[in-house]
Order: structure tokens, then sequence, then C-alpha cells
């Protein structure tokens, strides 16, 4: 018969545009701004500069492996990184004098992972709304919090800790980076390569049929949620160590980084597609316009105003792109 | 009749959809203060119909008059504006509004622009008064059952002054009682010089109200008559009296040990006591109209739903599939009705959909092994003759029949004991179609227990060794292949009890 093939065709022509425009986006973005940045200033293109890119985005970097995985699974977004967060790193610094900075860190670790679980069992497993539900959850876990330290600032007592962290590798790669890297990859191999990964994108892309097929639905999108709340309270432990102080409020912005990063990056709100590489681009991308403004001397409110129209326009192409490629 | 023009006349009414011809060439009259009824076996064309007469489709063809004026309708709001209001199976009301605001929703009276709750409530009071259905104006809609709300809806329809209204099977989730309840308000509105065109599978029904009844069979008018002296038999003879076009070949296969063993599986509100046993390469056909309960009884086999009451046994193991992967574990697979829904991820890849109910097959401690997924995909989708075989293509760029192959791809990398088939060919191209049968008869043949759900009668008639016939949530009868269109029908329609 010759309709149906025509029909397919059809869709394979404007999926074409949705799919290689994506692709090839986000690294000629990049590219621009490189190549905007070394016209706009001297300093722009030098090791040290770009080093300090890299610096900079590794915390939220690590915050954003995770909320690629919320999105992926259509879990909308985690908005209690800046709680969980927090706990890591006060944590941290208020046990290391007693149990040791390691062992603090476990700890800190611990218990940001297990708010992820009640994110986790309420939303996966009950069904409420993420947004609301990790709203509510990390105000609650910031008001323990604050209640605990008293809102002021904890101090850390281990100096060599933080040597550590900020040191470099050979004196040339930042240890900050290199964590940074290895959580990257790791959750790259997750997210591609593994069962639950693979789940992971069933249950964002059609959670009907990837229940009808067998798979554990509602604990997927727990996961998801577990899986960002430690890796914002690793994220925090670090931060912590490496600043040798922290307040309750250190983790804030994080998580409006974190989905700025990952919506610029082109991982779809609406779940099923996207991946790490994906969500870092959006990062880099985002890094290195701010980098650019800074370096113009541009001061941080206009920056704001820029992230924000950034994000409005991603879901923008996002939604437009989705239309082209003749879905929903 | 007499000279003046009847409330509606569509003539030549065709429509097609890609790959199918809903209907061809219909004709349609029905008469102020007449009810009409349009009965037909599942996809003779009465909802397509139905959905032209509502301006949600346009017909390729054919004209369509009300009041002998030629109208085009351009969509449902149109519809409504010229005077033809639709009840349909669905209930499209709002469950935290009352009685009162639901009827007058459409165009709520108003005073300076707000609502002016007292004329509301009149308003309202008064259609439901002119129907003489017994519904509270002030109760919120949301408590009522659902009979009731069925009223309300007809008074919503009622409401906006139609000359014509649509009954779109009213009473499928009614009882005895209720459905009385409804009829005296069908002959209210048509006392009131409403055409009403009703549509109904419960041919009582029909024998009871109409005046007309139209057949519709395969997109095509087959009779309209009188419906004084009208029996279920001469209905059931005219939705099915066709000839057989397509050919479903059968492979005889030895029939081996009960494989799928079901007793007395019950849901409530949706199926009761059902006995069912399929064998090792038996083809078991569960026939029945829409809501008869059939895909209910298959989900709660694989363990989508949970049913009440009642077991299940595979191979003489009873399964306790509260969840899929019990049934899947259990050697259950179930190719879902709604593929779009229950079928495919549509972002993923034909191999990552192939794969997805059997990835520890193809895993090591979490981790997926690439070659081995790789092999099972390529030779499923060689098996099963996905055209063109490239696994990595995304699912959604693929024909529906294609489509379908997936799925059925996805669950024979389970290796299945018993397959459940729900409406296998729904909504594929015939050379699909004849593939797909093939498929079964190959899995018969590899010893494969099946039962196939379809609401095509002629296939299942074709498939299947013996078939069950569901009418509302109960088996009413069990027939040996060889059954008539007409012996399935009346057990379907609940004109006998076997």
């Amino acid at each position: 018969m010759s309709a149906p093939t025509v029909s397919t065709d059809r869709v394979v022509k404007q999926g074409f545009l949705a799919r290689y425009g994506t692709q090839f986006a986000m690294p000629a973005g990049i590219l621009v701004l490189l190549v905007v940045g070394t016209v706009l200033s001297d300093r722009f293109l030098s090791v040290g500069n770009l080093t300090n890119v890299l610096i900079n985005m590794s915390i939220v970097g690590i915050i954003v492996v995770g909320m690629t995985f919320v999105f992926v699974t259509r879990g909308m977004a985690d908005l209690s990184v800046p709680a969980t967060l927090a706990v890591g790193g006060l944590l941290v610094l208020m046990l290391d004098d007693v149990i040791g900075t390691w062992p603090a860190a476990l700890i800190g670790l611990a218990v940001a992972t297990f708010a992820g679980l009640v994110n986790g069992l309420l939303i996966g497993y009950a069904g409420l709304n993420p947004v609301i539900t990790t709203l509510a959850s990390g105000t609650i876990v910031l008001g323990i919090a604050q209640a605990f330290v008293g809102g002021v600032i904890v101090y850390g007592e281990d100096p060599a800790a933080k040597d550590f962290l900020t040191g470099r590798l050979f004196d040339v790669v930042p240890m900050i980076v290199l964590i940074f890297a290895v959580v990257a990859v790791l959750g790259h191999l997750v997210l591609s390569r593994t069962v639950f990964g693979r789940w992971t994108y069933a249950v964002g892309g059609n959670p009907h049929a990837t229940e009808a097929s067998a798979v554990p639905v509602r604990r997927v999108k727990a996961g998801a949620f577990v899986l960002t709340a430690a890796l914002a309270g690793f994220a925090g432990v670090l931060l912590g160590i490496s600043l040798q102080a922290a307040r309750p409020g250190i983790g804030a912005g994080y998580e409006f980084d974190a989905i700025t990063a990952v919506v610029v990056g082109g991982v779809s709100l609406l779940g099923g597609s996207g991946s790490i590489p994906r969500a870092i681009g959006g990062l880099l991308f985002v890094q290195l316009l701010t980098n650019i403004l800074t370096l113009q001397g541009v001061p941080s409110e206009p920056q704001g105003m820029v992230k924000g129209a950034l994000i409005a326009g991603a879901v923008a192409l996002d939604v437009y792109l989705r239309r082209r490629g003749g879905r929903e | 009749m007499s000279t003046s023009a009847p409330a509606l006349r569509m003539s030549g009414i065709s429509k097609s959809f890609p790959g199918i011809r809903a209907l061809t060439s219909v004709g349609l009259e029905v008469a102020a203060g007449e009810v009409h009824a349009i009965v037909g076996e599942n996809g003779a064309g009465k909802s397509t119909l139905m959905k032209i007469l509502a301006g949600v489709y346009q017909p390729d063809e054919g004209t369509i008059e009300l009041q002998g004026e030629a109208v085009r309708i351009a969509g449902p709001i149109d519809a409504r504006k010229r005077g033809i209001g639709m009840v349909y199976q669905e209930l499209n009301l709002v469950p935290d509004l009352s009685v009162a605001e639901n009827i007058t929703l459409g165009a709520p009276p108003s005073r300076f622009g707000f609502v002016d709750r007292k004329a509301l409530r009149a308003r309202a009071a008064a259609v439901l008064d002119e129907l003489g259905a017994k519904v509270h104006p002030d109760d919120l809609v949301g408590s009522l059952p659902v009979s009731q709300q069925q009223l309300v809806e007809i008074a919503k329809a009622y409401a906006s002054s139609p000359r014509i209204i649509v009954l779109d099977e009213p009473t499928s989730s009614l009882s005895e009682n209720e459905a009385q309840a409804l009829f005296r308000v069908v002959e209210r509105m048509k006392a009131a010089g409403i055409a009403i065109i009703y549509i109904s599978h419960r041919l009582r029904e029909v024998i009871e109200l109409a005046d007309q009844v139209t057949v519709l069979r395969d997109g095509r008018l087959v009779e309209t008559r009188s419906a004084e002296g009208i029996t279920a038999a001469d209905m059931i003879r005219l939705m099915v009296g066709r000839d057989l076009t397509d050919v479903f070949p059968k492979t005889e296969v030895p029939i081996g040990d009960v494989v799928l063993e079901v007793r007395d599986l019950s849901r409530k509100g949706e199926f009761d006591g059902i006995d069912l046993d399929v064998r090792a390469g038996e083809i078991v056909g569960l026939a029945g109209i829409v809501g008869a309960g059939r895909t209910e009884v298959a989900r709660a086999i694989f363990g989508l739903d949970r049913a009440d009451r009642g077991v299940v046994r595979v191979n003489g193991d009873p399964v306790h599939a509260h969840q899929p992967r019990q049934g899947v574990d259990a050697g259950i697979a179930y190719v879902p009705e709604d593929r779009k829904r229950d079928g495919l991820i549509p972002q993923l890849t034909v191999k990552e959909n192939i794969t997805l109910a059997s990835l520890g097959e193809v895993s090591t401690a979490g981790w997926i092994r690439g070659r081995a997924e790789r092999r099972v995909a390529t030779d499923k989708a060689t098996e099963l003759g996905v055209s063109p075989p490239v696994i990595d293509r995304r699912v959604d760029t693929y024909s529906g029949g294609n489509q379908q192959k997936v799925v059925f791809a996805k669950w024979l990398a389970t290796k299945p004991a018993v397959l459940i088939l729900d409406e296998p060919t729904r909504g594929v191209d015939v050379g699909a179609k004849a593939d797909i049968h093939s498929i079964i008869g190959q899995l018969a043949a590899q010893g494969t227990a099946i039962l196939m759900i379809s609401s095509e009668l002629p296939e299942v008639l074709a498939v299947s060794d013996r078939i069950y016939v569901l009418h509302e949530g109960r088996v009413s009868a069990e027939l040996p292949r060889g059954a008539s269109e007409q012996d399935v029908m009346r057990a379907a329609t609940g004109e006998v009890a076997a």
C-alpha cells in the first residue's frame, strides 16, 4: 500500500530537523561564544580564565547530573537542592572535629540521600506533584537545618582537606574539576548503558507503556530524586570542605542554575529524551556566557535577566522542535 | 410523513482515513419527534457518522440538510449553534460544579456581566422538570451516581434547545431500572418534537424505544426500516450477514495441555466469575461488544489491574499477578489494545522498545550488554518482518503495522507461555494484518497458548479454535470452532445465555 509509506516518509522528514538541529546547535553555540569571548576580551581565551570557568561549574555540574535524571523521567525538577546541598555542607563542617572530615562527609551524604528518599516516596509512590513536593520538603529540611545551627556560619577545622580539594592533580588539573568529571562520566554511563538508565528514558517517554512492560515505574521515578539529593548532598560536602565555612543559605540558587543548564542543554521537560553530555553542554554554554558578561563588566542583575531569557528561549525552542518533529 | 422536510437528512456521506474507508455513501433521515436507532458492529461506522454530524470530522463526500437547508457543519460549536446536541458515552461534566451550573455551562444567565445565580438555578430546574428527570439542581455532579450524571448530561444538551439530539450508548453503564428512567426522559424529548438519534448495542432497547432503525455494516448502509415488528434476530442478521472478504488462513496445530487456567476471576464493576482455559497451541477468542469487559479481564490476568477474587494458574502454578512483573515472570505476555498508550515508548528506538520487557536477559549486574541486546532486537525484528529492520531508528517513524510488530517482538523476547492479544490487528493495514495472523499461527504451532480479543467477528471466527463470549462482565457462551457470527452476536448482546 502506498498511503502508509508516504506518511512514514513525511514523519521522517519532519523529524530530521528536530534531531539534527538540536544535536549540532549546542556545540555550535559554544563555539560562537568562544569566538565572541575572544574578540571582546583578550583575557578570555587563556588557560587561567577557562580553568576558572571549569572550576566554577564543577559544583553545580554535579547537581546537573542528577537533575538530568529527574528531567528524563518526566519528574519536572527537584527544587529541594538548596536544602540537600546545605545539609551536606553543614553536617561535614559540624562533625569534622568530632569524627573526622571523611566520616562526617559520609554522614552528610547519607542524610541528604535520606531527604531524597522521602521525595522519591512521595513523588514516585504517592504520585504527588514533584515541583510542589520538593518545594515543601526543601523548605522543611532547610528549616530543620536552620534550627540546628541557629542561622550562623559553621566553620570547618580541617585545612588539609580544603587544600586537597582546592589543589591540583600534578599541579595541572584542579581536583574539584576531576571529581566533577568522574561524576559526569559515571552518570552518563548509568543513564546510557544500564537497565536503570534505559528504564529512566522509558518512564519519561511513556509511563503507561513502561508499566505495561513490567518495569517498576515508581521505583525508577523515585530513584531519580534519590540520586539528585545524593549528588546535591555530595556537592554540599565538597563546597563545605573547600570553603571551610557554611551557612544554611549556602545552596540558594543552585537549583536554578542546574535547571537552567539542563533546559538550555535541550533536555526536554516532557521527559524521555536528553543526555548528560547535552545537559553539561548547556551548563558550559551558560558558564561561558556568564564569564564573558563578567569580563565585560556587566553587573550580576542584568546577567540574571539574560539567564532567565535563555531558559524561556530554550523551552520555546524545545516545544517548537517537538511540533516540527510531528509529535504532540 | 408530511411534505415538510425532515429535521436531518444526510445523504451520500463518505469518509476515509489513511488506509481505512470508514463510510461509503451512507444516508440517514430523521424526522422531528422520531427516535431513530443506529445499530451495527464495532467499527461499522456509527461513531464516524455521528462525529461528522457533530462537526468533528468533515465528510469527503455527501451533503447534510437541516430542516431542508443544506449546511456545512464547521465544527462542534457550529453544530451546537445549528441545534445539534451530542451526548457522548464518556460524560463531559465538571464534577466540582452543581447540577444547575453544569446544565447551564454553555450559556449561564447573567446580569451586568455576573452570573445570575437565581436565574441559573430556575432555568436548570425548569429543564430538569420538563424532562421529568429526578435530579436535584443544587447537588454537586461529582457526588451523583453515573446514572444521574447521564441525565444531567442529557439535560445539558437539552438546555440549548436543540432540534436533534444524539445519544451514543447512553445506557452502557446503567442498570435496568436506571435505563428505564432514561427512557422516560427520551420519551419526553420525543414528545417535545426533537429528532433523536439513538445508538445502542442493546437490541431490546432499540425495539422498545425506536421508531426507525438503520443498520450499518462495514461503513455501508444495510437497511433503514420501521422498528415496528422488528426482532433482535432480524437486526443481528443484518448487522453481521456479510461475505468474508478477508482471508484468514488457519494452520492446524496439535492442541496440548491446559496452560492458562482462570477460575472465578472477578473485579467489582468490571467482570464477575470469569472461568476460562487456554491449552498449548490453542488460539482462544474472547468476543463481546465494547464494554463487555474483555480488556479488563485481560489486564487482570496479566497483572496490570488487580482482581478482587479468583485464581490464575499457568501450567498449574498459581500466579499472584498484582503487577505486570509477576505476570511476565509467570510466562504471561500482553499485547495491549491501545498501542500508543500501553504499547510503545515513542522516543525510544526499535531496539530499545523490543528489549524493554526482557532487559534482564541481556544485562549483567544491571549493565546492558550492547552486543547481546542488538542480537535479540535484530533477531526479533527480522523474525516478525519489521521493515526496514533498522533497529536504531526511532519507533515512531514507523507505520502502524510495523509498530504493532515491534510490540509483538517485545513480548516474544520474553519467551511467553501464554500470549494475550488485545485487538492485535486494530489500525494496521491489510498487508500487516495478514503478517500478524501468520505470526499468531506460528506461535500457536510452537505451543504458545493464545488468548485473542478482537472486535472483528470474522477475524475471531477464522483464527480461533474456541471462543468465549463476554456479555456485561460474564461469560455468556463458550462456542466451538465453526460457530456462526449470529451465534456470537446473540451471546454478545445477551439475547441468549448459554
